[in-house]
């Protein structure tokens, strides 16, 4: 079990907040954090790793890490971190970044099998792309065999497809050395894929916590697809009125009825729903 | 959107998918659906929507029909276009907007003022609000 009960004051874009943190997560549990930036996602991760001070306990498989004045270093914290810009030693090759943690040699090796980088373990970390780099990272991380991994955003700089490949990764390792993880993530697929719970922060308080399903699929009414846009227009076609929408880069249009279009007016926000029934999904 | 008000009268549950019984006025409406807002309970006031496409009418005998829902009306009124017909109808105290091609508005030969039975399936229904408990 991981205990945490922490509080800390926060100096955020809108002013002061306090990040209060009260949570209990099972060993094995892939936890997502999630909320708006400035929400304090980041400096609880921060906070678990003893990179940063706040008031209250943290206790981690009957270990104590924080309590009242005492603050355990973060090099005797059995964490793993990985954070969103890499930090790795630029001017060590890739397996000296991973022994540099811990002098195991079968260890490294087997890591960077996992993550597909066996055959570039002699090169150096300036040779590589963003997305091994991240996989170094990831396999470095995982050279204590730690008991708690935490990722700040890890995949958020990595296009779609590299994106996809390195959350299996990540899965392949949590998994593997039955670690327990904490992901701060702002993309629900990432978070749906990988998760199994999710705590929602809003000011540095717990909104909502639960299942991936349970916190982010929409539920205000029994339509699954629910999107936010801008009523940009009603054209009418034939007998039919057709409303024009802007859903973040895309026009969409649906067709609505007469009492729908007397109840909407031009440029004001909407959102658009339909049922899990109607919705047709091809390749793309 | 054409909206109902309507009470819940039973919930049947498989895992995720629902149907809703409702009684509308003495009918009963159903509604199939996947998760359901936490308020919507047995008792409780609901307003359901439908969209005037997914609302197809029947006149006459039609034989049996699979649609879960099928209310009483007459046309209130009859627009028809270069292809398609707008049509509203009205009974039990509400206005339902219907869209149907043109071509099956002359076929069935409709009129205003006529008693047609308009055809909503369970899947098409939504609970657009929970009023109250």
């Amino acid at each position: 079990m991981i205990e945490i009960d922490i509080t800390k004051p926060l100096h955020g874009v809108s002013g002061e907040m306090l990040l209060e943190a009260k949570l209990t997560i099972a060993e094995g549990d892939f936890v997502a954090l999630a909320g708006e930036s400035g929400s304090g996602k980041t400096t609880l991760l921060r906070i678990l790793a003893g990179l940063e001070h706040a008031e209250g306990t943290i206790e981690v498989s009957g270990e104590t890490w924080q309590e009242k004045s005492f603050h355990m270093p973060p090099q005797k914290r059995g964490i793993g971190f990985v954070f969103q810009d890499y930090a790795l030693f630029e001017n060590m090759s890739v397996i000296e970044n991973l022994l540099f943690v811990q002098k195991d040699n079968v260890l490294a090796k087997h890591l960077l099998e996992i993550v597909e980088l066996s055959e570039l373990s002699h090169r150096r970390i300036t040779t590589l792309s963003g997305g091994q780099k991240q996989r170094v990272s990831l396999a470095r991380a995982m050279m204590k065999r730690p008991k708690l991994l935490l990722l700040d955003e890890p995949l958020s700089a990595l296009d779609p497809s590299m994106r996809t490949k390195l959350q299996q990764e990540i899965l392949t390792l949590h998994k593997e050395f039955g670690t327990t993880t904490l992901m701060v993530s702002h993309d629900p697929s990432e978070i749906y894929r990988l998760a199994n719970r999710v705590v929602m922060l809003e000011k540095g308080r717990i909104k909502s916590e639960g299942t991936p399903k349970e916190v982010l699929l929409q539920r205000s009414s029994s339509q699954k697809f629910s999107f936010t846009g801008e009523l940009l227009e009603i054209v009418e076609v034939d007998v039919i009125k057709v409303a024009v929408i802007a859903i973040g880069q895309q026009l969409v249009e649906v067709v609505i009825g007469e009492e729908e279009a007397r109840n909407l007016k031009i440029g004001q926000s909407v959102r658009v729903g339909t049922k899990a029934f109607a919705p047709i999904i091809n390749h793309v | 959107m054409s909206k109902l008000e309507a009470t819940i009268t039973h919930i049947q549950s498989q895992e995720a998918l629902h149907i809703v019984a409702f009684d509308f006025h003495g009918l009963t409406l159903k509604m199939m659906s996947l998760e359901l807002p936490k308020s919507a309970i047995v008792g409780a006031k609901v307003l359901l929507g439908a969209k005037p496409t997914a609302i197809a009418l029947s006149k006459g005998e039609a034989g049996m029909l699979s649609y879960s829902n099928q209310i009483a009306m007459s046309i209130k009124t009859l627009k028809a276009g270069e292809l398609l017909c707008a049509l509203t109808l009205e009974g039990f105290g509400v206005t339902l907007e219907s869209i149907i091609t043109k071509e099956s508005a002359l076929r069935m030969a409709l009129q205003e003022g006529e008693k047609v039975t308009a055809l909503i399936k369970a899947s098409e229904l939504s609970i657009m609000e929970v009023l109250d408990v």
